[in-house]
């Protein structure tokens, strides 16, 4: 490893920043085209229901509407989705949660659109709905599928966990629950797709995999792969829910019809209604420990609702099992994990898959635990975490990473003795709590797990990235730039990203799972590495010298004899014959053939893991009930750090959306029957809910087979903010929230319950 | 729906257009003039903040205002921000303290800190926050927006 670096862990601008910064971005809604038309969605009224009839002839003759498609006019496949193909574009037959797309009307203007969609008349028959994952796989529960509402069941059990309990000195046994909560990017889910004179397709997505939109496309129009184009713009946030090709399947059935180009984009609404969420989920743990804290035996069984299709639903019961022990070892376990299909808008894809779920349960047990035994919370943390070498229930093999663990402790030990020594507010009740957390990165076992990535030098001496994923805001491009740049000794300025098409870049792969540094990172540095050995071969050819006894060093070629030759010479003279340096690489994510158990699902076991710890301080108000995080320190380790900006920026993101899972989002069934799907009833943190003070601890052990050692950051800062605000709350006025958000009417009821 | 006659200033330059009344001041940016930097990311509901502009001197969500209201307004948006080819501070500092992750909000928030900043040149923390307490961000925690527009107050401060 260099010690001195050229980009590396340097705080570089963004380069996208700028234009986002003058507003000259362009996302797919700004992107002007010729002759565009507007769809809108006509959209079910009923929770579940089967469609009887759809009598678009009003729309149809509205003025400036072009055409009125259903579920009928589908061409090709009538369904899709990431795991199982359940979701139906447009309904055909079985309507399942509200606001399910069944018509899309499309007309001149947007207006015209919106006005025509609301002449489409739709005929329902009512079924009752279920609406809780428990009662849906209950045997006398309306269904959804003929198969039934049950869609995945795991259970691993490691140890002996009767015995376990027989030996343990203390039992303790409770229900976690957690809330149904939307990413809430900014940028509403939208695509324009444009029916080319050749009978191709071109499509402007904002997605995390334009290459699986692009199959997607495919199959539901009946066509080629390779006529459909699809393009990434600019995109505003994703978070997991843009890993659903909905919309951009929507808009290419309506460009496909009027063989033209159509834009869609949703409201806030609808994106409430229409795109992946975080799962809610019940959470039964049942833990066992020694009087001194060691951990002798967990049991659990989670119900987690994935709403009415699988999306990924069953990846996400996966890692929130696997998450179920949270960062610790014990010796015996029996864990259950039941996935169920309701009539709830969909989960799927959100930062974090399952682990903030299970963290919430576990890290608040974990203090009850120690409240109950007298004990001191980091000593019961620090007793029981996982150290390397550990073999875990899934059978994995915790590598160097581990070693984060008791650093981490370390680190909110001393937080929180300076969090503890400061006077509350006036009329305020101040307490601290911590919460640790343990993030897989990767897709998991068996499951193909390949980026590929491309570089290219320019004649100009520049080298051009052509990134195969998008980078949905977090800085991705800056990423892979400054990863390139190091490898090939160059500055960052002389890398540029180029933007996604996928009839022109390397197939990336889908940007999720906080793995896209160690992928792409990993498959650009072995890109480079080959840029460097195409650099040399030129040389070699051109100066008519042998290969062997030149060197590239800093964007120069050296011969044997010292002379420097800078590299835009030997580009600009191997394109004047006709040769191009150009490089493409693929990393594959390593999953050692041991830990794959053949008993475990495909997806199970994760291999690789980010830890970290976040402390937080807060003041409570005890009449009114109302909790204000003013401190908030987290402590991750990244591996190594490639940008601190940008890995702070992730950390201070994550953390804030850990507050607004902690205090105040939640997506409810309202008792008039609709759901909370606006930012009036369902609150994002604003500028005046996060902490005054932010302290970011970033620990850099270096993961072997990551770039320069890097690893991933961009979900493992979710988990720990709720479970560390509950405790911090129950620090505060002695009041146990078991149930997300920890609203004001939840710590009053609780409070004057135990009155 | 007959149309009505506007008149106002966008960015230093006089506009004269005629609109059906029921359209709103974000929409006849975004569509008429192809002003694209301020955003629909609530449904025009007023509860974002990524569609603020700077109307007759404060900060305002275009969202909610009708085009007749804007009739004899001079309008600042974030594509009037730069001066002869230089970037305001503020969009600089936004850059440069890594305040910018997706940019979805980042027009909006970048109005609304230049009203603020036009108002009380040197804000507290606590008044940086409650300024920008209309815009939602999703990226950022708005850690580093804060610190960008400390930044770019001590800037304009000194100048």
């Amino acid at each position: 490893m260099p010690s001195k670096t050229i980009t590396l862990g340097k705080s570089e601008l963004r380069k996208d920043a700028w234009a986002k910064a003058t507003g000259a971005a362009q996302y797919v809604a700004d992107i002007k085209h010729e002759d565009l038309r507007y769809g809108a969605v006509v959209r079910s009224t009923v929770h579940h229901g089967r469609l009887v009839a759809v009598d678009a002839s009003a729309a149809q003759e509205a003025p400036g509407v072009l055409r009125v498609i259903t579920g009928g006019d589908i061409p090709g496949e009538k369904a899709f989705g990431a795991l199982v193909h359940d979701q139906p574009p447009l309904v055909v037959d079985l309507i399942r949660h509200l606001g399910e797309p069944i018509a899309v009307v499309i007309a001149e203007t947007k207006a015209a659109a919106e006005r025509a969609a609301k002449l489409v008349e739709v005929e329902y028959e009512a079924i009752e709905p279920v609406h809780d994952p428990q009662e849906a796989v209950a045997p006398e529960a309306p269904r959804l599928y003929t198969e039934g509402n049950l869609i995945s069941h795991y259970e691993i059990k490691d140890g002996d966990v009767a015995s376990g309990f027989a030996e343990a000195d203390i039992v303790l046994e409770d229900t976690f629950s957690v809330p149904l909560v939307s990413p809430a990017y900014l940028e509403t889910e939208n695509a324009v797709a444009r029916w080319n004179a050749d009978d191709t397709l071109t499509v402007w997505v904002s997605s995390q995999h334009p290459f699986t939109d692009q199959l997607e496309i495919a199959a539901t129009l009946g066509i080629p792969a390779e006529k459909v184009q699809v393009k990434s713009a600019v995109i505003g946030g994703a978070f997991g829910g843009k890993e659903d090709a909905s919309i951009a399947i929507l808009a290419a059935l309506a460009a496909w019809a009027v063989k033209g180009t159509v834009k869609l984009v949703n409201s806030r609404q609808e994106s409430f209604w229409a795109h992946p969420k975080r799962h809610p989920a019940q959470i039964e743990l049942k833990l066992g420990a020694k009087k001194d804290g060691t951990f002798v035996a967990l049991q659990a069984k989670a119900h987690v609702d994935t709403g009415a299709f699988a999306s990924y639903g069953p990846a996400v019961g996966i890692i929130l099992t696997e998450t179920l022990a949270g960062s610790y070892r014990v010796p015996n376990v029996d864990l259950e994990t039941v996935v169920a299909y309701t009539n709830n808008p969909l989960a799927g894809a959100m930062r974090g898959f399952g682990s903030p779920q299970s963290h919430f349960a576990i890290e608040s047990m974990v203090d009850m635990l120690a409240v109950e035994l007298g004990l001191d919370t980091v000593e019961v943390r620090r007793k029981n975490i996982l150290r390397v070498g550990d073999k875990m229930f899934t059978g994995v093999i915790v590598n160097e990473t581990a070693n984060s663990l008791p650093e981490c402790l370390s680190h909110a030990e001393e937080v929180l003795k300076r969090f503890e020594a400061i006077e509350p507010t006036a009329g305020k009740v101040a307490g601290s709590g911590l919460a640790l957390v343990m993030q897989s990165m990767g897709l998991g076992a068996k499951v193909p797990d390949d980026s590929t990535q491309g570089l290219e030098w320019l004649p100009d001496g520049s080298v051009a990235v052509h990134l195969g994923s998008p980078d949905l805001g977090q800085g991705l491009t800056m990423i892979a730039e400054q990863i390139a740049a190091e490898t090939l000794e160059l500055p960052y300025e002389q890398v540029k990203s180029i933007d996604l098409d996928t009839w022109r870049s390397p197939n990336g792969n889908v940007t999720c799972a906080s793995r896209m540094t160690y992928m792409v990172g990993n498959a650009l540095v072995d890109a480079a590495e080959q840029l460097k050995s195409q650099m040399l071969a030129q040389a070699a050819r051109l100066l008519n010298q042998p290969q062997d006894r030149l060197t590239y060093q800093g964007g120069e070629v050296v011969t044997a004899g010292g002379e420097r030759i800078a590299v835009k010479e030997i580009v600009s003279r191997a394109a004047d014959d006709g040769i191009a340096l150009q490089s493409e690489a693929t990393f594959s994510f390593p999953y050692p053939e041991e830990t794959t158990p053949q008993h475990l699902p495909i997806g199970m076991p994760h291999v690789l893991f980010c830890f970290g710890a976040q402390i937080a301080r807060v003041e409570v108000d005890p009449e009114l009930g109302t909790v204000d995080v003013t401190h908030l320190a987290a402590v991750h380790d990244v591996g190594r750090v490639i940008s601190r900006p940008g890995v702070e920026g992730q950390i201070e993101g994550g953390a804030a959306m850990g507050v607004g899972y902690a205090l105040f989002e939640s997506m409810d069934l309202k008792p008039d029957g609709g759901w909370v799907d606006n930012f009036t009833e369902y609150l994002i943190p604003t500028s005046k809910d996060m902490p005054p003070s932010f302290e970011n601890i970033i620990l850099e052990i270096p993961e072997e087979s990551g770039p320069f050692g890097a690893k991933g950051i961009g979900e493992v800062t979710v988990p720990p903010t709720a479970p560390a605000v509950a405790n911090a709350v129950y620090d505060a006025i002695g009041v146990r929230v078991k149930s997300l958000p920890l609203t004001p009417e939840k710590l009053i009821h609780i409070r004057s319950n135990a009155e | 729906m007959k149309s009505i006659q506007i008149s106002f200033v966008v960015n230093g330059k006089a506009v004269t257009l005629s609109s059906a009344p029921n359209r709103t001041l974000l929409e006849i940016l975004r569509d008429d003039l192809g002003l694209t930097g301020a955003k629909d990311a609530c449904g025009g509901e007023g509860e974002c903040g990524a569609c603020t502009v700077i109307m007759d001197g404060a900060a305002i969500n275009a969202c909610l205002v009708f085009i007749g209201q804007a009739d004899g307004s001079s309008v600042e948006t974030i594509e009037g921000l730069e001066d002869n080819g230089n970037l305001h501070p503020l969009q600089r500092t936004f850059v440069e303290a890594g305040a910018v992750q997706c940019g979805y909000c980042t027009p909006g928030v970048i109005m609304a800190s230049k009203a603020l900043l036009d108002e009380n040149p040197n804000p507290s923390n606590v008044e940086i926050r409650e300024g920008l307490s209309g815009n939602l961000c999703r990226c950022t925690g708005y850690v580093k927006i804060v610190e960008a527009v400390r930044m770019a107050a001590e800037e304009i401060s000194h100048a």
